[in-house]
C-alpha cells in the first residue's frame, strides 16, 4: 500500500485486485442493476484519492465509505423503481432474511439499502453505520427500521 | 442472505487504475473479433512489440504467476526493463520511464472492447507526461486491428 501511494503503479494494480471484490460486494446490493457502474465509479474515486489516504491500514474502511457514497449516488441517478412502502420490522438474524433479497431490495430507496448493507452485510453498529453515511445515528436507525419493515411486509403479503 | 454481487470487467477495472495515474488517457475501441482471439493475440509479446510504435522487441525475462519482467528494446536502441502483471485480457507494465497497459472485455452484443493507456512516465511516479498519448494509443489500436485482419479467418 505504501508503494502504491509512492507512485508504484504495479503496486496500485495489486491494490486494485484486492479492493475490486470488496467494492463490488458493497455496491451490488445498494446500486442493484447500476452496480457495475457504481463499483467502477467508486474505484475511480478511490484511485484518484489513494495518495491522500493518511493511514494505509485504514484502506478498506476508507474504500467502504467511498463505495457506499458512490453506490447511493449512482443508484439515485439511475433510479427507475418506486420507493418502498413500509410496515414493521424483522431483526437482522430473522430467518426470513435468508430468503433471496433481491426483489425486496429493489423496492427500497438507495439510502435504505445502504444502511442495510452496512448493518447486516458489513456487521457495523448503528453509530458506525451513521458515520459512514454521514447522518445522525437516529436517522440511520430509523432507515434500518423502515428497511427491515419492508422485508417483513414483502414476506407477509 | 443472498446479496447481489457485482463483477467488473477488466476494462472497467482498467479505467479505475488509469484514473490513479495523472496524465494517463484511456483509449478504447470495439473490435469485431471474439475476446478469446484478441486476448490470445495480446498475450503474445511479439505482438505487443509489433503494435507499440517505439518497440522492436519484447522478451519475457521472468514470470511468477501473473507477475512478469519484460525486456523491451526500442527503435532507437534504447532498452527498458518493464515489470508488472500479464494475464489473459490484462497487461500492466512499468519501467522507470514508461507505463503501458491494455485490457480486454467481451462487448455486450458481440465483439471485443480493447482499452489502452500508456506513455512516458514522470520518473518513478504514478504519472504520465500527457503528450500525444491518445494519438499513440490510436495508432497502437490501428496496428492491432490490422494484425487481427491479416491473421484472420
Amino acid at each position: 500500500m505504501r508503494a502504491a501511494q509512492r507512485g508504484d503503479t504495479v503496486a496500485m494494480n495489486e491494490v486494485l485486485d484486492a479492493l475490486t471484490p470488496y467494492v463490488g460486494r458493497i455496491c451490488g446490493p445498494i446500486a442493484l442493476h447500476d452496480g457495475a457502474d457504481a463499483a467502477q465509479e467508486a474505484l475511480i474515486a478511490i484511485f484518484r484519492g489513494l495518495h491522500s489516504l493518511q493511514e494505509p491500514a485504514a484502506l478498506f474502511g476508507w474504500a467502504r465509505a467511498i463505495a457506499v457514497r458512490e453506490a447511493v449516488r449512482v443508484a439515485r441517478r439511475g433510479q427507475r423503481q418506486r420507493p418502498a412502502e413500509l410496515a414493521d420490522l424483522p431483526a437482522a438474524d430473522d430467518p426470513q432474511l435468508a430468503i433471496d433479497v433481491q426483489d425486496v431490495l429493489r423496492r427500497l430507496s438507495p439510502e435504505h439499502r445502504a444502511v442495510l448493507v452496512l448493518r447486516d452485510l458489513e456487521g457495523m453498529d448503528e453509530h458506525a453505520a451513521a458515520a459512514v453515511l454521514d447522518v445522525p445515528t437516529g436517522t440511520a436507525k430509523s432507515r434500518l427500521h423502515r428497511a427491515r419493515a419492508s422485508f417483513r411486509k414483502a414476506w407477509s403479503s | 442472505m443472498n446479496w447481489p454481487q457485482v463483477e467488473l470487467t477488466d476494462v472497467e477495472r482498467f479505467r479505475a487504475l488509469a484514473a490513479g495515474v495523472p496524465g494517463a488517457a484511456v483509449t478504447e475501441r470495439v473490435l469485431p473479433q471474439d475476446p478469446d482471439r484478441v486476448q490470445a493475440m495480446l498475450a503474445d509479446l511479439d505482438v505487443f512489440a509489433t503494435i507499440q510504435a517505439d518497440l522492436v522487441s519484447a522478451t519475457l525475462e521472468e514470470r511468477d504467476g501473473d507477475r512478469v519482467v519484460v525486456r523491451a528494446k526500442g527503435a532507437r536502441g534504447q532498452r527498458a526493463r518493464l515489470e508488472g502483471q500479464l494475464r489473459p485480457g490484462w497487461c500492466w507494465l512499468q519501467s522507470r520511464f514508461l507505463i503501458t497497459g491494455m485490457a480486454v472485455a467481451a462487448e455486450p452484443g458481440g465483439g471485443t472492447r480493447v482499452a489502452l493507456t500508456g506513455g512516458i512516465r514522470v520518473p518513478g511516479r504514478a504519472a504520465i507526461i500527457p503528450i500525444r498519448v491518445r494519438h499513440e494509443s490510436n495508432k497502437t489500436l490501428d496496428r492491432l486491428q490490422e494484425l487481427l485482419r491479416e491473421r484472420g479467418q
